[in-house]
């Protein structure tokens, strides 16, 4: 777009103009960028594709032109950043607790400086040494480090709430799919199911699965070591907490559990209205497998709403999981979660405000980025608005007016 | 009429098989317990062999799955499912806990009324002015502060610093009892002196739990406002030159039947999200007692509320479907 006209195979194109800033040129260089590195792995994508990278580009301008969406984006972006990196930027480890050497670490407040006299063993070898440690925003009831526990707590909150989202509505979504398209007898065996679990109130049905869980995931992590090896590593967790993974995993396991059946009915709904177009129909008198109708013809008509609710769940997840931490029912000391600092601060509310408020405000922090974001997202992807937004940032006198695109 | 007649049928038949479905869950949740509780029920570590035996015999745990299954079921049904901790049936113990959590749903939901109803209405009929964005950002942040957060904010500010309410035990009920919800037999008895101290108990934890939906509601009342609006009926009465007072009374009449549906599936969940208000306030309702039948690994309970829990919920959703079809005659089809 703009003056960037490198390809000479796609001046043919009528050429829309556009007030342009300085975040849609960075948009633009980022969505070609994509488009050259999928490019790499399918030959020919990006010829093939044009119209497809210019709609991406125009939904790129109008969540330019969204101040909170925007906002949303940034909040986003930064709580994944964290949640990648966070643990490596603590300044403590999370499993290393002051408190066993100088008592008054615990619960110190914002500001204090505490010095530490560390008697420890290491590799089979009695180590001593002194040390300070500053709590910029307090400690918790082990003496930890307070932002150290945050950072190091992103990683938990971001790894629970991909891996839950990537295979809860991802499940739901293709249940939904399937039964919508089919209908019939399919139809009223997945919809029956999904009933079933629709039936229970998310919060008690996670409440009882984590509490019943983690037994048996702990039996299943015992004897498989590469899958104790493999959540270790995504959590950034040290091999020794390896016995506390199981009630970690059970949330995970509830929470999947409890957030698949909204999609498939959602999923199934809008199945059950597009599969009567006419290009279904033409789909299948040309004899293609209902597999691809159902995946590559009907899925992206009906993604739209489902991918904001996606990004609300986002949000969703992080505040479920750490209200069940906060119940004592996630993650255990030592394993750094931002639902169970607020527990601990719970009990010493409110002597240790520190604990209950700066976890809080970094939860309603990414939650609303979340849901701002899912907001701006219902926006850009209903096309009736997005037009309209496009109306507003075309340059006016521009030739060819609004024809393609 | 004989549409809704039909429509009570049909979605009451689909409600069976929902409620057989539930028990089959609430199986599988009872079938996953790991072993040891028995021996925690029987008295710890120095339980006797025989002791674990007997209660092992007692809840058919060392009978096959289907018995199992239909002892649990029996039990949920009859009420004769024992709570192993007091040797009290768990509906009985459940009884007079629900009493305390409907107490504070019924709070909850006055308050998701009075915020969310005439915000929303406000946010709507400025739309797009300096207040409609304000109450826009309000109803995010409501909706995006978990409640133990919001919770600790109220404690600081309406406990702590004005003392405007109590956090321990609750108040008794009025004698004369007719619904058996304090709250409203001291109204319906003019019994102000407990109504007051009801309402002091009870209105924190009531607002706590109320704001979350109360946004929910403000951006749902909005949008609905703001498509009935949009509609070719508005655009006639506009035609027709009828003032904006008269015209806003249509629009909004037209606009709050999907949003008095939605309020039946909200109290539904207001009653189902009681749990970590329970904890924080100390009120001795269902959530906590589930929240200490786990801790104690009471199995039963946690069972019997869970299955409670799911039976309230789909009346909840049963009750919004048949409010839906009642007023808009369109969805029996």
């Amino acid at each position: 777009m703009g003056d960037g006209t490198k390809e000479p195979k796609e001046s043919y194109e009528e050429r829309e103009e556009y007030e342009m800033s300085i975040l849609d040129r960075i948009s633009d260089k980022l969505i070609d960028g994509l488009a050259v590195f999928i490019n790499l792995f399918k030959k020919d994508w990006r010829r093939r594709n044009q119209s497809k990278i210019q709609e991406w580009k125009l939904m790129a301008y109008a969540l330019n032109r969204s101040p909170p969406a925007l906002l949303g984006l940034v909040i986003v972006v930064v709580y994944i950043f964290f949640g990648i990196v966070g643990p490596y930027l603590a300044s403590w480890p999370y499993d290393f607790f002051p408190v066993m050497y100088n008592s008054t670490s615990k619960l110190a407040p914002p500001g204090t400086n505490v010095f530490l006299n560390v008697t420890m063993v290491k590799n089979w070898h009695v180590i001593h040494y002194t040390t300070t440690v500053h709590y910029s925003i307090g400690s918790d009831l082990f003496g930890r480090d307070l932002l150290s526990v945050l950072l190091a707590g992103a990683r938990t909150a971001l790894v629970l709430d991909v891996f839950i989202i990537m295979i809860g509505p991802t499940f739901g979504i293709m249940l939904g799919l399937i039964a919508g398209y089919h209908g019939g007898a399919v139809d009223e065996t997945i919809m029956r199911i999904t009933d079933m679990f629709l039936a229970f109130p998310g919060l008690i049905l996670a409440i009882a699965l984590s509490a019943v869980l983690p037994g048996r995931i702990q039996n299943f992590l015992n004897y498989h070591a590469f899958a104790q090896t493999l959540v270790l590593k995504l959590f950034a967790l040290q091999p020794r907490d390896v016995n506390n993974l199981g009630k970690l995993l059970a949330v995970f396991v509830a929470l999947i559990i409890v957030w698949w059946p909204g999609y498939t009915r959602i999923t199934r709904g809008s199945t059950l209205t597009e599969r009567e177009n006419l290009y279904v129909e033409a789909a299948r008198a040309i004899g293609l497998p209902s597999r691809t109708i159902m995946f590559k013809h009907i899925l992206p008509n009906i993604i739209g709403p489902i991918l904001v609710m996606i990004t609300m769940d986002f949000g969703g997840v992080i505040l479920t999981e750490a209200g069940l931490s906060f119940l004592g029912l996630g993650a255990v000391p030592p394993i750094p979660d931002w639902g169970n600092l607020i527990n601990q601060g719970a009990q010493y509310f409110p002597q240790a405000w520190w604990l209950v408020a700066f976890p809080g405000i970094v939860i309603v922090t990414v939650v609303l980025g979340w849901n701002l974001l899912g907001d701006g997202l219902r926006d850009i992807l209903d096309p009736r608005t997005r037009r309209s937004m496009e109306f507003k940032v075309k340059k006016k006198g521009a030739a060819g007016g609004e024809s393609n695109a | 009429m004989a549409g809704l007649g039909k429509f009570l049928v049909r979605r009451g038949l689909t409600f069976i098989p929902t409620l057989i479905g539930v028990t089959f869950i609430v199986f599988i949740i009872a079938y996953v317990i790991p072993a040891n509780p028995v021996r925690a029920w029987a008295g710890g570590e120095k339980a006797t062999q025989s002791a674990v035996e007997l209660i092992k015999a007692e809840y058919h745990l060392n009978q096959p799955w289907y018995d199992q299954y239909l002892f649990l079921i029996k039990g949920l049904f009859t009420n004769s499912l024992l709570d192993p901790l007091n040797q009290v049936p768990v509906f009985t113990n459940i009884g007079n806990r629900f009493i305390v959590t409907f107490q504070l749903a019924l709070f909850a939901f006055f308050f998701v009324v009075l915020i969310g109803l005439p915000l929303g209405i406000i946010s709507a009929l400025k739309r797009n002015s300096i207040t409609d964005m304000v109450l826009r950002i309000l109803a995010l942040i409501f909706i995006s502060t978990p409640i133990y957060v919001m919770a600790y904010l109220f404690i600081w500010v309406f406990f702590i610093h004005w003392n405007l309410t109590t956090l321990a035990g609750i108040p008794p009920a009025p004698h004369h009892q007719i619904t058996h919800i304090p709250v409203i037999d001291s109204i319906i008895t003019l019994n102000w002196g407990n109504f007051a101290e009801q309402v002091r108990r009870f209105w924190l934890p009531g607002f706590t739990l109320g704001i979350a939906a109360a946004g929910v509601l403000m951006r749902f009342t909005r949008n609905s406002f703001l498509e009935a609006y949009s509609r070719d009926s508005t655009l006639f009465l506009k035609a027709k030159g009828v003032p904006k007072g008269r015209l806003y009374r249509h629009v909004l009449k037209n606009a709050l039947v999907p949003v008095i549906t939605i309020l039946a599936l909200q109290f539904g969940g207001l009653l189902a999200g009681t749990p970590i208000t329970e904890t924080i306030f100390n009120l001795p309702g269902i959530g906590l007692y589930a929240l200490q039948s786990v801790m104690y690994l009471d199995f039963p309970a946690l069972i019997g509320v869970t299955f409670l829990y799911a039976i309230v919920f789909v009346t909840a959703n049963l009750v919004a479907d048949i409010l839906y079809a009642l007023v808009d005659p369109r969805v029996r089809f």
